[in-house]
């Protein structure tokens, strides 16, 4: 134990020494001390004023008697309350006058965008043009009608999906429950591609068109353009699930039953009005 | 009862847990690692029945370094394979096609391969190795135990062994920083007591008669994280033939307990261990005393205590209750006082040797790690005020802070202490090359800035963009747009990353040279009771 002055600092040392190392003796600086003060007066003033101490099964309230969640319930009910004022127009307006009012259509088209990419462009895609398996939202092909009313039901209530209104819509697995002989399955599948004018087997296609006529013309229609209830045009260009032999003859085998959600709890009735909108206003965007 | 016996009381449970998992295992990667640890067992036992239990009488008065070696070995390797795995994920950030679309590659299993080689295989292997170096050198005693630290250092390793090789098959108890099955948590829980036991039997034969304070704070972090390692990780296993496990805790409590233990890993093993590490490489390295002891005693006690409550301001704005968020909260700011109190007592201690900070990379490594320390920890306690989380949380500033405190301030201090550790145990004249070293600071402060800096930029760009709205209350961004709009901060972040690696590199090439170089000195090794 040797006390030192260190001729630098011009302080003394503590005198103890591990492996040559030494320590002065410097007083803690004021500032330290100072911030200990200030930081802890902080902190109870903290305590003071919001929930922080535990009492046993309750805990202290603060002077403020509120929570950040209490405050953020609040201030949501706020702004719904400015919403629902400042959107009247669009809640009250019909579908139908709205789509063609080109205030509205500024005045929302930039939220609709952002509602339909959160929520809906994994599916379809950001340009709405859909995948393998999800429909191209801005063709000129739909399952249910381009009714605005028609897609309107779509997106609140889905297609298959876990609800009382749902559109329910099924191709059924012709294939794989016997429902057809596998020739005929090979005839019909070479008249499928015949009605979009692919290439295909024009004598198997022509055995194929009764079968067509018997086992699928209720639902995709006689000439195969589709009734409106789910079943998609066959004569078009556009597929939701492919369009080759090998893609036609698997959802022939196998059938389809695509699912869409239900948004009628998940969205506000402003907010899936804006989507309906969206869909048409984006395909004039295409004809653009 | 010789130290050989408790040894083998350690070994043999281990051995046994190990051929039970390659008996009972139906899990393939599961009985691989129920092989590597029987293999890592047979191979103790041999060791101990041979060497380590035979050696040289361990009352002459020479360190036991070997062990030492080995851990600084350990920690460049696992810093390597750390470094690599995190610069992968950043480049599979910028570009979402790297995964190869296979699961073993995917994000979240490489994730965790990054921060258990960082953390557990570099930061703690560079902790054990230090501590055990400090602890000889300041107590004047060899380390207690023939084969105790050759065990700790052993078993230690086995764990990262088994965590990183379990992560690309699927194995991990998803617990973010604590992945690891209970098979790899009971080696790491026996073995971590075991070190406990090795520092306090070094400490009780100490020929100094007080306890110098890098010893205070490697025994914190010794300590505190045995206790959260241990209640984090309770679980009740499925069954000997499974590697899963169900945590004993569900729901909010889980949660807190999780955050409880991953604030205290950041408070205690990349804190107070470092810590530990500075106030032994900083003082030694440039040759003057320690600011003021005064100082040292207010920044201990006061991050030991604080640190501890802090956990939940990562749970700001969830179902936490708000008074636990409010003392998360409130204590985080008080911890600002003692962590910077730490920063002056570093950077004071360099007065009258700031010369050598310019000289010296090793030196310059560590003064940039205090103000890096410094840096994080205002920011951290910053972070902790609720207003400016509901900015920065589930943002890339977040990433961007621990990148701060873990590149800056861990990886610096522990570069500057290696290129004066390497040549102290290997008893070479100095570092292999002391321009390499100085490239390697500038390479890695080069990478450190632009990888904080591109995080900091990505992290309030897309909080800032994910709080826009228009007049009426409508998003103004998509998600997806703040995800496109990270892209240039993501490729910054990957090349900076690249630079820290490209350092590692040179860190570990200048440590290969150094120890195949000629053996300069002698006498380094001897201990000198204390009069």
């Amino acid at each position: 134990m040797q006390i030192e002055h260190d001729e630098v600092s011009g302080q003394k040392t503590t005198g103890h020494e591990w492996d040559g190392i030494k320590e002065l003796d410097t007083p803690v600086p004021k500032w330290a001390k100072w911030a200990y003060i200030i930081t802890s007066l902080v902190a109870l003033g903290g305590w003071i004023l919001y929930p922080a101490i535990p009492l046993g099964s309750d805990f202290t309230r603060g002077l403020f008697g509120t929570t950040s969640r209490a405050n953020v319930l609040e201030a949501v009910k706020e702004a719904e309350v400015v919403r629902e004022k400042d959107e009247a127009d669009l809640i009250d307006g019909d579908l139908y006058d709205l789509v063609d009012d080109p205030t509205i259509r500024a005045k929302y088209e930039s939220a609709a965008r952002v509602l339909f990419t959160d929520n809906c462009a994994a599916c379809h895609g950001r340009d709405l043009k859909g995948q393998t398996g999800f429909p191209n939202l801005v063709d000129d092909s739909w399952l249910f009608g381009d009714d605005l009313d028609e897609i309107e039901w779509t997106i609140r209530y889905g297609i298959n999906a876990n609800n009382d209104d749902t559109r329910y819509s099924e191709m059924p697995a012709f294939g794989r429950d016997e429902m057809l002989e596998q020739a005929d399955i090979k005839n019909v599948a070479e008249y499928v591609l015949s009605l979009s004018g692919a290439e295909h087997d024009a004598t198997l296609a022509k055995a194929g068109s009764e079968v067509f006529e018997n086992e699928c013309s209720a639902c995709h229609g006689e000439t195969g353009e589709g009734v409106g209830i789910g079943a998609p045009n066959l004569t078009d260009s556009f597929w939701i699930y492919g369009g080759t032999r090998k893609d036609i003859l698997e959802t022939l085998e196998n059938g389809r039953a695509g699912h869409m959600p239900s948004w009628d709890k998940r969205l506000k009735d402003a907010d899936i009005k804006k989507l309906v909108l969206y869909l048409n206003w984006s395909k004039d965007n295409g004809e653009d | 009862m010789t130290e050989r016996f408790f040894s083998f009381l350690v070994v043999i449970p281990i051995l046994a847990l190990g051929i039970a998992i390659t008996s009972f295992g139906k899990d393939t990667g599961y009985v691989a690692h129920g092989w590597i640890i029987v293999a890592f067992s047979i191979f103790a036992v041999k060791r101990l029945i041979n060497d380590w239990g035979t050696a040289k009488s361990e009352k002459t008065l020479t360190y036991n370094d070997d062990v030492v070696k080995i851990g600084i070995i350990a920690a460049v390797t696992w810093a390597i394979i750390g470094f690599v795995a995190g610069d992968i994920l950043a480049w599979q950030l910028a570009i979402p096609s790297l995964n190869a679309d296979t699961s073993w590659s995917n994000f979240g299993r490489l994730r965790p391969i990054h921060t258990t080689c960082v953390l557990f295989g570099f930061a703690g292997n560079a902790l054990i190795a230090t501590s055990f170096y400090v602890v000889q050198r300041t107590s004047k005693a060899r380390l207690a135990g023939k084969t105790m630290p050759w065990m700790v250092m052993l078993y230690y390793n086995l764990f990262v062994t088994l965590a990183v090789t379990g992560y690309p098959l699927g194995i991990t108890q998803s617990r973010e920083y604590a992945e690891p099955e209970w098979y790899a948590d009971l080696i790491l829980l026996v073995i971590w007591i075991a070190y406990l036991v090795t520092y306090l039997r070094t400490l009780a034969r100490r020929a100094e008669p007080h306890i110098y304070v890098a010893n205070w704070y490697y025994l914190a972090f010794i300590v505190v994280i045995a206790v959260l390692h241990l209640v984090n990780n309770l679980a009740v296993p499925v069954s000997i033939s499974s590697p899963q496990s169900y945590s004993l805790f569900s729901g909010v409590q889980d949660a807190m307990t999780q955050w409880w233990y991953g604030h205290n890993s950041a408070g205690f093993l990349l804190t107070a261990g470092f810590l530990g590490m500075l106030y032994y490489f900083l003082p030694k390295a440039a040759d003057r005393p320690i600011y003021s002891y005064r100082m040292s005693i207010i920044g201990f006690w006061g991050i030991t205590f604080l640190y501890l409550w802090v956990g939940s301001h990562h749970l700001h704005y969830t179902a936490l209750p708000e008074w636990v968020q409010v003392l998360g909260m409130t204590m985080s700011v008080v911890l600002l006082v003692p962590s910077w109190a730490s920063v002056f007592n570093g950077l004071f201690t360099l007065n009258g040797a700031w010369d050598k900070v310019r000289t010296d990379p090793a030196i310059r490594f560590m003064m940039v790690a205090v103000l890096f320390y410094g840096l994080a920890t205002f920011e951290g306690s910053f972070m902790a005020l609720k207003p400016v989380n509901a900015l920065s949380h589930y943002t890339d500033w977040t990433v961007g802070h621990v990148h701060a405190g873990a590149l800056g301030w861990v990886a610096f201090l522990t570069f500057g202490a290696m290129y004066k550790l390497v040549p102290w145990v290997w008893q070479r004249e100095e570092i292999y090359s002391v321009k390499l070293a100085s490239i390697h600071f500038w390479v890695a402060l080069l990478g450190t800035f632009i990888y904080v800096g591109s995080m900091w930029n990505s992290g309030i760009t897309q909080s800032l963009m994910w709080q826009t709205y228009d007049g009426d209350g409508n998003f103004v961004y998509a998600f997806i747009d703040t995800v496109i709009a990270m892209k240039p901060y993501y490729w910054a972040r990957a090349i900076g990353g690249l630079l820290f690696l490209i350092g590692g590199c040179l860190l570990a090439f200048n440590i290969y040279m150094t120890v195949q170089g000629p053996r300069a000195r002698a006498g380094n090794a001897v201990a000198v009771p204390a009069e």
